[in-house]
């Protein structure tokens, strides 16, 4: 007779921190259709559809020399629906969770955790993507649809981080969007959009009358595209940290 | 006993309503416990209270010894089943089984699987396209298979037919006799669940207005039936729940007999019967609203 291992009798032991806010990061993996079906589809089409209209363009007469960027703009697309997954996220999957024994703390940091696996695939994929641009010039049609004139002068590294850091910008605000969904609402988003339209036109106005415009875009050229960032992946962390406080205090409503 | 649940003063406001309004109770380890009481009377802000989903106005929960709010050594041992419990978009039967296990550490696939096929739950439907009795079997097949230590089920079956509701009665029971755990079920159909409870609590305007074991709450009244005037003799001194009267004859539902009094209500000719769970609580939190009525 085989002696059989008997697993009978023996409870699991309970899953340890990092194991519980891993465990929340899987929970938003676990529907890869509206994180990576969707966008990629997407983004699938509207490449197919520029690479037609450029070839029609490229075809039609010759290519000018001084055309320069044509950046249009299409992978866009892409960062903002990394907020809106973001939010969507949030208002599903927050009551869900809790609904699952998780605390706010472990799902917050599951969540962020999840995003930020995220935002480095998809800023892989990108980075390849725009490599793959250049070694094709442009496709074969002179269609710059992943990289920037301000990226391809970049190494490496450089247009990872600048890829990475702006979809985790993306999603940490559409989280702080999120937060303050579930915590009050729409009335709680109404709020929070007249607040940002009230900073920035307070800001426009204060570099307007104090006539820094100059300033202000000296500082930008100073920054270089890697420090604007950079600076933007601070404010979205605050942000995001922020709405670590703001989740802390809500409740799963129907 | 062990107290699973120790509750003190609790209270919980919502601008001027009081959801919970002082309330103080403790629930028994390996119980199953009763929460009743009328729509919007606080059951489920209690539950939610009791689940760190809501918080507390004031006064002190301890669940497991310790305060449930964002509490992960206690949330881990609770498993909450709400009517209203709700799914991330684009979610099958099948997602929510599959992560289920990551949360509930003494979740059993097989019992899921085999209420999965009780219930004929078809796991691979969207859950938006689900029914309402669908939906409920998802809710109450993970509350079943999670084996939580404590287990809240809130109105489980919105929708579930009285055979689908008598298979999560018969696998209630069963699965609670090899695995002791604390249940504690709110619903409606007090008389269906009325042999599975152990212990009633009910709630009526955000207050604990009885707590109290299953059978003595049985015996807690009787109802009294006869010639009018014999009734009316009998019950002169009693506390009187519920009167009722057609023409010469009338039923009173009266408080607790002793054996004398079974003797003496025999001796006049009146009829002794006993009061359902759901006839006693109806004619309790029915009686208060009178006063409310009178005093008003």
């Amino acid at each position: 007779m085989t002696t059989i291992t008997n697993d009978f009798g023996t409870i699991q032991s309970a899953p340890s921190g990092v194991q519980r806010i891993w465990n929340v990061a899987r929970l938003q993996f676990s529907n890869k259709w509206q994180t990576l079906g969707v966008p990629w589809l997407a983004m699938g089409i509207i490449f197919l559809f520029n690479l037609v209209i450029w070839w029609f363009i490229a075809t039609a007469g010759q290519p000018d020399e001084d055309t320069g960027s044509s950046y249009n703009g299409a992978s866009f697309y892409l960062f903002v629906y990394m907020l809106v997954i973001a939010i969507q996220a949030m208002s599903r999957t927050f009551p869900f969770a809790l609904g699952f024994s998780v605390t706010r703390r472990d799902y917050y940091l599951g969540t962020s955790l999840a995003f930020a696996i995220y935002s480095i695939g998809y800023g892989a994929a990108l980075t390849f993507l725009s490599y793959v641009e250049e070694w094709t010039q442009g496709w074969g049609v002179g269609l710059t649809l992943f990289g920037t004139a301000l990226l391809t002068t970049n190494s490496f590294w450089l247009r990872l981080f600048i890829y990475v850091a702006v979809l985790l910008v993306f999603f940490l605000i559409g989280m702080v969007c999120g937060t303050v969904y579930v915590r009050w609402r729409a009335n709680g988003l109404v709020a929070l959009g007249v607040a940002v339209a009230l900073l920035t036109i307070g800001s426009v106005a204060l570099a307007t009358l104090t006539e820094s415009w100059d300033l202000v875009g000296e500082w930008f050229l100073s920054s270089g595209v890697v420090g604007v960032t950079s600076w933007f992946l601070l404010f979205s962390t605050v942000f995001a940290i922020i709405g670590f406080f703001i989740l802390r205090r809500a409740t799963p409503q129907n | 006993m062990t107290a699973v649940v120790e509750v003190t003063n609790l209270s919980k406001r919502f601008g001027n309503v009081h959801a919970v309004d002082d309330v103080s109770f403790t629930v028994a380890e390996n119980k199953i416990y009763g929460l009743l009481g009328r729509n919007a009377a606080g059951k489920t802000t209690l539950m939610q209270l009791l689940t760190g989903q809501e918080f507390a106005t004031s006064g002190t929960i301890k669940v497991f010894g310790q305060s449930p709010v964002e509490n992960a050594s206690v949330l881990e041992r609770l498993c909450f089943i709400k009517e209203s419990q709700r799914y991330p978009e684009n979610f099958k039967p099948r997602h929510v089984f599959t992560t289920a296990p990551w949360f509930f550490p003494h979740w059993d696939a097989e019992f899921a699987a085999r209420l999965i096929s009780d219930f004929k739950l078809p796991v691979n439907r969207k859950i938006k396209k689900l029914s309402r009795g669908q939906l409920s079997a998802v809710g109450v097949i993970v509350g079943l298979a999670s084996r939580a230590p404590l287990t809240f089920f809130d109105e489980p079956y919105l929708g579930l037919d009285a055979v689908a509701r008598q298979i999560f009665y018969d696998r209630l029971l069963e699965d609670y006799a090899k695995h002791p755990r604390t249940v504690i079920l709110s619903t409606h159909l007090i008389d269906e669940v009325s042999e599975l409870l152990e212990h009633v609590l009910v709630i009526d305007e955000g207050q604990i207005i009885i707590d109290q074991d299953a059978d003595e709450l049985r015996e807690s009244a009787t109802t009294v039936s006869g010639m009018a005037t014999s009734v009316d003799s009998f019950v002169r001194d009693r506390q009187v729940l519920h009167r009722s009267r057609i023409g010469g004859l009338a039923t009173a539902t009266v408080g607790r007999l002793s054996p004398e009094d079974r003797t003496a209500a025999g001796a006049a000719g009146l009829e002794l019967s006993p009061v359902s769970l759901q006839q006693l609580i109806v004619r309790i939190t029915g009686s208060a609203e009178q006063e409310v009525e009178q005093s008003a």
